[in-house]
């Protein structure tokens, strides 16, 4: 196919990326940087105002890293929960495979709003792990699930596992199996075999996968929202007010972006800590 | 140095007929063995349990008398070479071989004497920091083969490791391992479905079956003495000829190049024997011998191979050097010795 049909081809895929992707991005990028409005998105002029706000405000620096917090302790709870699981899915021997795909899919087949109420029903002061544990006697005030930065937690864990299990799932599986035997007929035990080999072959896997997971916990909306009421709130649903609820569009654009920074900028640390040389 | 024995070794896998039925087997110390056969005769599964990735059902593996049946693989002590390499994709060259010392709790002084030691010896000291991925494939099979050694293993197991090259390097890897086997002088069982590797390579060539072991027997003595009409077929290009009996000279099968002594079913009866096609000599039509036609020529250089034509309508094929420029039609001469007729056993 020649350059120009290739180019024409690409076309509407380009137009929708630029129309509703980069200028988007831009807008955000600039406004960041503008002076706020009056019954208008932004006023005249350029300024820092807004970031020097950001950062001599303790409440924002304070939710921002919060926030980050979030992120890392959902992406290492999934990590944890999700690598036996990956690696079981990864068995070429597996039966029922299907099925236990469909599971490990759940959390996505449910609507968003859906999935945080039922959180909300399952984590609240009167709800059903509080009560049950009460009437067992376990304890005698409700422990603080819901409204706190652990509910957060726990709802996003919960649907952003797939995104971390799928991932070093397909790394497994495009493990060699014969990499193993090869190790075991050197004499290296199961649990050798796993440290030494499978682990750092599935690298590729987890490490997407850990970003992914980092990335959606970082901007999500709609869990920390409900779950973490009027008394928690991350950067994204200070964001979301800023825009919608008080129309400080610069001030929620600089907000965005120091979030995106922040995001960006642990991510890229991370890809450099985790560089596998032999890919 | 190890001497193996297998003992009726058995694999049955779940509900099915045994893959490996009942093989006995000696390899004595510090011999190249090859398992010859097609895919599923129950090479690569008699290696596998070898190796011990593979439960025996039933029978016995022993190394120098012991009984290694049940030991797992990581404390067998083998050295096993994978028809795709299996390196460790995320080592380097050095690490990879390093890796079954470190396994052996072996001082880091000493893994770094061995390494550097079979970095020589397998002739990529200059690659030692190189990941799998940047290798050719004859490199990688390197690696491979200095990784199994370098823990100086009991015996050297290798499952179809040229079947990945292509056929310039396969030539000069097979003199490669042959010449490291000889000077390690290790007890080694290689797994192919080239007869051409196994012929080389091999002191002892085993020939499997269904299972089975058909024949085992030095290069020379399957090619020239095969058992059976599989194992001559395998091994080789083979003319067959289902013989009667001669009425006129009793212990003796009837063939167009004359009598051929056989060990007789009764008269009337035939025999089946088996004749190489270089061992049968072409000549001129007019040269005494016996007569028959050119039906094909294949001409590749050194050798011509002609497919003849007998007047009673038989065919036969015959290999030789181009002596004579026939072609398709003429009317030849042949003459055999009738010493190279192998009767063989027949086959129910």
């Amino acid at each position: 196919m020649s350059q120009r049909k290739t180019f024409l081809l690409l076309l509407p895929a380009g137009v929708l990326l630029v129309a509703f992707l980069a200028i988007p991005y831009v807008s955000v990028f600039i406004s960041a940087f503008r002076e706020p409005g009056q019954g208008t998105p932004y006023g005249e002029g350029y300024t820092i105002a807004n970031f020097s706000r950001i950062l001599g405000d303790w409440f924002y620096v304070k939710q921002a890293l919060n926030t980050m917090l979030i992120g890392a302790v959902t992406t290492l709870a999934t990590l944890v929960i999700g690598l036996p699981v990956a690696f079981q899915l990864a068995r070429p021997d597996l039966k029922l495979r299907g099925l236990f795909y469909g599971i490990v899919l759940s959390p996505l087949l449910v609507g968003i709003v859906i999935r945080s109420y039922g959180w909300t029903i399952l984590l609240g002061n009167n709800g059903v792990i509080n009560r049950t544990l009460r009437e067992w006697g376990w304890i005698d005030g409700p422990l603080p699930l819901m409204y706190n930065t652990l509910g957060i937690v726990i709802a996003l864990t919960h649907v952003f596992l797939p995104f971390m299990i799928l991932p070093i799932m397909s790394a497994v599986q495009g493990i060699d199996p014969s990499v193993s035997s090869a190790a075991r007929s050197l004499g290296a035990k199961r649990p050798t075999v796993i440290r030494r080999v499978l682990l750092p072959l599935a690298m590729p896997g987890i490490q997407s996968g850990c970003i992914l997971v980092f990335v959606l916990a970082l901007s999500s909306y709609v869990t920390p929202a409900l779950i973490g009421g009027l008394r928690v709130k991350t950067t994204a649903v200070t964001v979301v007010d800023a825009m919608i609820d008080t129309f400080q569009w610069p001030f929620g654009a600089a907000l965005a972006l120091t979030l995106s920074v922040l995001g960006g900028g642990s991510v890229l640390i991370f890809a450099r800590l985790t560089r596998m040389k032999w890919k | 140095m190890t001497e193996v024995r297998l003992n009726r070794l058995t694999k049955i896998y779940s509900g099915g007929k045994p893959a490996v039925d009942s093989i006995t087997l000696d390899i004595p110390s510090g011999q190249f063995v090859s398992l010859l056969g097609p895919s599923g005769c129950g090479k690569t599964t008699t290696l596998k349990m070898l190796a011990g990735f593979e439960d025996v059902t039933s029978g016995e593996i022993a190394f120098d008398g012991e009984d290694v049946g049940r030991v797992p693989a990581e404390d067998r002590d083998i050295g096993m070479v994978f028809q795709n390499y299996a390196l460790f994709p995320h080592m380097t060259v050095q690490q990879n071989l390093a890796f079954g010392l470190e396994m052996r709790k072996v001082s880091k002084a000493e893994i770094k004497r061995r390494v550097q030691a079979t970095l020589e010896m397998v002739q990529l000291d200059h690659l030692a920091d190189r990941y799998p991925a940047q290798l050719s494939g004859g490199q990688q099979q390197r690696v491979a083969i200095g990784r199994a050694l370098t823990i100086e293993p009991r015996i050297l197991l290798l499952d179809e490791p040229l079947a990945n090259l292509d056929a310039k390097l396969r030539e000069e890897m097979r003199v490669f391992i042959r010449d490291l086997q000889k000077r390690v002088g290790i007890t080694t069982v290689y797994v192919t479905h080239d007869q051409a590797e196994a012929m080389t390579m091999s002191d002892l060539v085993v020939v499997m079956f269904d299972g089975h072991i058909a024949q085992a027997g030095a290069p020379r003595e399957i090619y020239e003495t095969p058992k059976t009409a599989k194992v001559a077929g395998f091994v080789g290009q083979v003319n067959l000829i289902e013989a009667p009996m001669d009425p006129a000279t009793p212990g003796h099968a009837a063939t167009p190049f004359g009598p051929v002594p056989v060990t007789a079913p009764g008269v009337g009866e035939t025999v089946t024997l088996a004749l190489r096609p270089e061992a049968i000599d072409i000549a001129p039509a007019g040269v005494p011998g016996t007569p028959a036609t050119i039906e094909r020529v294949q001409y590749s250089g050194a050798i011509v191979d002609y497919t003849l034509r007998f007047a009673d309508g038989t065919a036969m094929e015959v290999k030789t050097i181009p002596r004579h420029p026939f072609a398709t039609g003429d009317a030849v001469s042949l003459s055999v010795d009738l010493a190279r007729f192998r009767q063989l056993e027949r086959e129910y």
